[in-house]
């Protein structure tokens, strides 16, 4: 039936000329030609459109068929024959048809395409889509442009395979997509890399522009998402990795790869923190930069030789600080872990304590650790957080005195979190006895600088009030610390300036520690005869609402347990105690 | 971290006026006391704007009881307590730190010499115009190639083959800010416009004890450069 009615109207317009082409005849074509694909008759459509004396009607109305037939072509995937056939039907349409009026028809095909259709149809489509573009001569820019675009939106939504599995699975195809994809654009990025002398070629600025803006999607999607560290030997190829790689060709033949690496540096000055990340973030660009610093720099450009071997270690760090700390604040696994990767590659470049803080924007570095003591503390993810507390360390030591000293009080100042605190303590310490085994003074690590650091790690955030559980990481640090002074800096010598602050220590630390212990000492005291005096099921575990993680009912404490925990807070409180009694020990004897 | 901890809530005022300013007598507060109750609270930015910096007994005797009446007043006025410095405070007063005590021991920091001899040697190949040398921040553009000391090429930006699809262009960047290797920053801005030249830098000016493993670079490398300055901007 539907062939019949397709006949009909051939003959029809056979003897009519193009100019007498109605609008129903269009339609009634598009009618039949639609009916018969989806009900199979593709040899019949591919004889009518392979008829010479059709040429001019399928040039016309041509085009509509393009959704059915892809439709068709991807119903029949398994049948050879009809999917060869499918194929020559395409390839004539492409021949005969206008190329504006087919681009269209195509993308339109590649957006409609939803979840499982999506990369089949994108990979039926990209060969006719091609050769449909390059006929486009000199006005291709814009609907290079579109049709990049519309692949590029349509492989957002779907996910990125992350694990070797995955990969080899490549259930939904992105990988096998992202793999034909520069493939696609090289014959538009050899026209532009032609014509690249020529400034007066609208068209080829056009088209750079538009590849330039593909290959900065593709970074923040999904390559930022990928794993792109290389598979181990012997496994199936890693396709987004060869896709990184394809990416970086195409910027580097179009004379964009160093340009690009170096736009995001503008020199900061007052405003930085938030506001620095409102600028950076308004930069729509941002993410796909800072991926490609990643690509550049941690993974070496893949071997692509792209980045000039002359620039100093130290302008390469102050470069990608920004993209640092882009990465950082995100909180995917597959985006932070670039982010560490990337300031630790920067930060090895460098020799220990030789970086000095005019070099760089030191506020920016500053917000940067305050990124990973971040990370360290608040990251689901134990590796991360991990790698994040010793690249912070390795931020440290690669400074100089005077880095180390701001750091240090910025940290402690602001970290908020007492195993912080404690971690950075363990810094000075360590600063403070390289200081002392030099005979000159050190300018930040002994007298007066150093004092004001010490007051911050010596003190008590809520004074004898101060719940001296949470906070004992820092306090016993803090203690070990003054212990060391005492004992390292003789009273005469005095280099570290604690004897001379040993009243305001002993007012404004020592002494409210010592109010603390003992009311604490009381109340846990207490806590445990209470509980020594109601056996059995524990009083408090009555009162508590109940704990569900994941699905399961978190066990109630039994009093057995709490009693546990509350001896081992006064085993923590004799081991600041005994400190403390040290201490006392040390300055029992000064003149101060 | 944006607003991270609350900082400790401030001190209140431990002497009332009258208190503080009774002259002589049992009753009034001893300077000592004002001074160490501000050196303990205050934050560093105001004991320094204040003067009110160094050790308590020097303090105690150097200021008059009016000073540190108006600061303790001033305290309290502006709220500069401690734990109240932003990054940005800390970052300016490390830069005007100012040793109070006179230590005997204490000597100047030991800066890097200003003068040290030059880790490079330039040999010029081709005659620059000698009038158009470039100064610190501006522009160059250059071509080059470097080379270990075993002759192998770690770098160029020249197109050795005839394609024409890959023709390259100059490095640009600026010159004498720190972006490049000591050496190119030192020996470029003793060429003139045109030059070519062939150096040898050591690795003090180069990469140094760690070189650039990815770059071919092994540590304490001599790299030798054939530069040619193009045009300075």
């Amino acid at each position: 039936m539907a062939e019949e009615e397709l006949r009909a109207i051939i003959q029809r317009c056979q003897i009519l000329d193009e100019e007498d082409f109605k609008g129903e005849d269009f339609d009634l074509f598009q009618v039949a030609g639609q009916k018969c694909l989806d009900e199979g008759y593709i040899a019949e459509i591919l004889e009518v459109v392979q008829n010479e004396k059709n040429t001019v009607i399928v040039k016309n109305m041509g085009w509509n068929l393009t959704g059915p037939l892809i439709r068709c072509i991807l119903k029949h995937e398994q049948d050879e024959v009809k999917r060869k056939q499918g194929l020559k039907i395409l390839d004539k349409l492409v021949q005969l048809c206008s190329p504006k009026e087919l681009v269209l028809g195509l993308l339109e095909q590649i957006e409609q395409a939803s979840g499982e259709q999506a990369c089949p149809t994108i990979l039926l489509l990209l060969e006719p889509l091609q050769e449909v573009l390059l006929k486009l001569e000199k006005k291709k820019a814009y609907s290079v442009g579109l049709a990049l675009s519309t692949i590029l939106n349509q492989l957002s939504l779907l996910p990125v395979p992350y694990t070797k599995q995955q990969l080899e699975e490549d259930k939904h195809g992105l990988g096998q997509c992202c793999v034909a994809l520069p493939w696609f654009v090289r014959p538009f990025v050899d026209e532009v890399v032609e014509h690249m002398a020529d400034s007066s070629n609208e068209d080829c600025k056009g088209l750079k522009e538009e590849l330039l803006d593909f290959c900065l999607k593709s970074m923040k999607y999904p390559l930022l998402m990928a794993d792109l560290d290389p598979l181990p030997e012997g496994i199936t190829a890693h396709p987004l990795r060869q896709f990184a790689t394809d990416i970086l060709d195409i910027l580097r033949d179009l004379r964009e790869l160093v340009p690009q690496v170096f736009s995001q540096h503008r020199s900061r000055s007052e405003n930085w923190d938030d506001e620095d990340l409102m600028e950076i973030g308004s930069n729509q660009h941002a993410d796909s930069l800072a991926c490609l610093s990643y690509m550049v720099f941690v993974q070496d450009g893949f071997g692509i030789d792209c980045f000039p071997v002359v620039f100093s270690p130290s302008y390469i760090l102050q470069n990608n600080i920004v993209h640092i700390r882009v990465l950082l604040k995100r909180q995917e696994e597959s985006v932070l872990s670039k982010g560490l990767a990337l300031l630790e590659n920067c930060l090895l470049r460098l020799q220990n304590n030789s970086l000095l803080i005019e070099s760089l924007d030191f506020k920016m570095f500053i917000a940067a650790s305050e990124d990973l003591v971040r990370v360290a503390t608040m990251c689901p993810f134990e590796l991360l957080r991990k790698k994040s507390l010793n690249t912070l360390q390795l931020c440290i030591d690669k400074f100089e005195e005077e880095g180390k000293y701001i750091l240090f009080r910025c940290l402690l100042q602001r970290s908020n979190h007492p195993g912080v605190e404690a971690y950075i303590i363990q810094n000075i310490k360590n600063q403070v006895d390289l200081s002392l085994r030099k005979t000159e003074d050190s300018k930040f690590f002994t007298g007066y600088s150093l004092v004001a650091l010490l007051d911050i790690a010596f003190s008590l955030p809520d004074g004898a009030t101060t719940d001296l559980l949470q906070n004992s990481d820092r306090i016993m640090a803090a203690l070990n610390l003054l212990r060391y002074l005492f004992i390292k800096d003789k009273e005469l010598e005095n280099r570290t300036c604690v004897w001379s602050e040993l009243q305001k220590i002993r007012q404004t630390f020592l002494k409210p520690l010592q109010i603390g212990l003992c009311m604490s000492r009381a109340h846990y005291k207490a806590e445990i005869k209470n509980r020594k005096e109601n056996k059995g099921e524990s009083h408090t575990s009555k009162k508590m609402p109940s704990v569900t993680i994941a699905g399961k009912k978190v066990a109630k404490m039994t009093s057995h347990m709490e009693l546990h925990v509350l001896q081992s807070a006064l085993v923590t409180f004799d081991l600041i105690e005994s400190i403390l009694a040290r201490v006392e020990e040390l300055t029992d004897t000064t003149c101060y | 971290m944006a607003a991270s901890g609350l900082p400790p809530p401030p001190p209140l005022p431990p002497w009332t006026p009258e208190e503080l300013l009774l002259a002589g007598g049992g009753e009034a507060v001893p300077k000592r006391e004002i001074a160490r109750f501000l050196q303990e609270n205050a934050a560093h930015r105001f004991l320094a704007e204040h003067k009110l910096l160094g050790q308590l007994k020097n303090v105690a005797k150097t200021a008059s009881k009016e000073q540190l009446v108006a600061a303790y007043n001033r305290l309290f006025e502006t709220q500069s307590f401690k734990g109240t410095e932003s990054p940005g405070d800390v970052v300016e007063q490390v830069k005007n730190v100012q040793i109070e005590e006179a230590k005997p021991k204490e000597t100047k920091p030991q800066e890097a010499p200003e003068e040290s001899p030059p880790k490079y040697t330039k040999l010029m190949l081709k005659k620059g115009d000698k009038v158009n040398f470039p100064k610190k921040g501006d522009t160059v553009h250059c071509w080059y190639t470097g080379k270990l000391q075993d002759g192998t090429i770690f770098d160029t930006n020249i197109q050795t083959s005839s394609k024409k699809k890959k023709a390259s262009k100059p490095l640009s960047f600026k010159v004498g800010v720190g972006k490049v290797i000591r050496g190119w920053d030192e020996a470029l801005l003793t060429m003139s416009k045109g030059e070519k030249a062939h150096l040898e830098i050591e690795p003090e000016w180069a990469y140094g004890k760690k070189g650039q493993p990815e770059a071919k670079i092994p540590p304490n490398a001599k790299l030798f450069f054939e530069v040619e300055l193009v045009d300075i901007e």
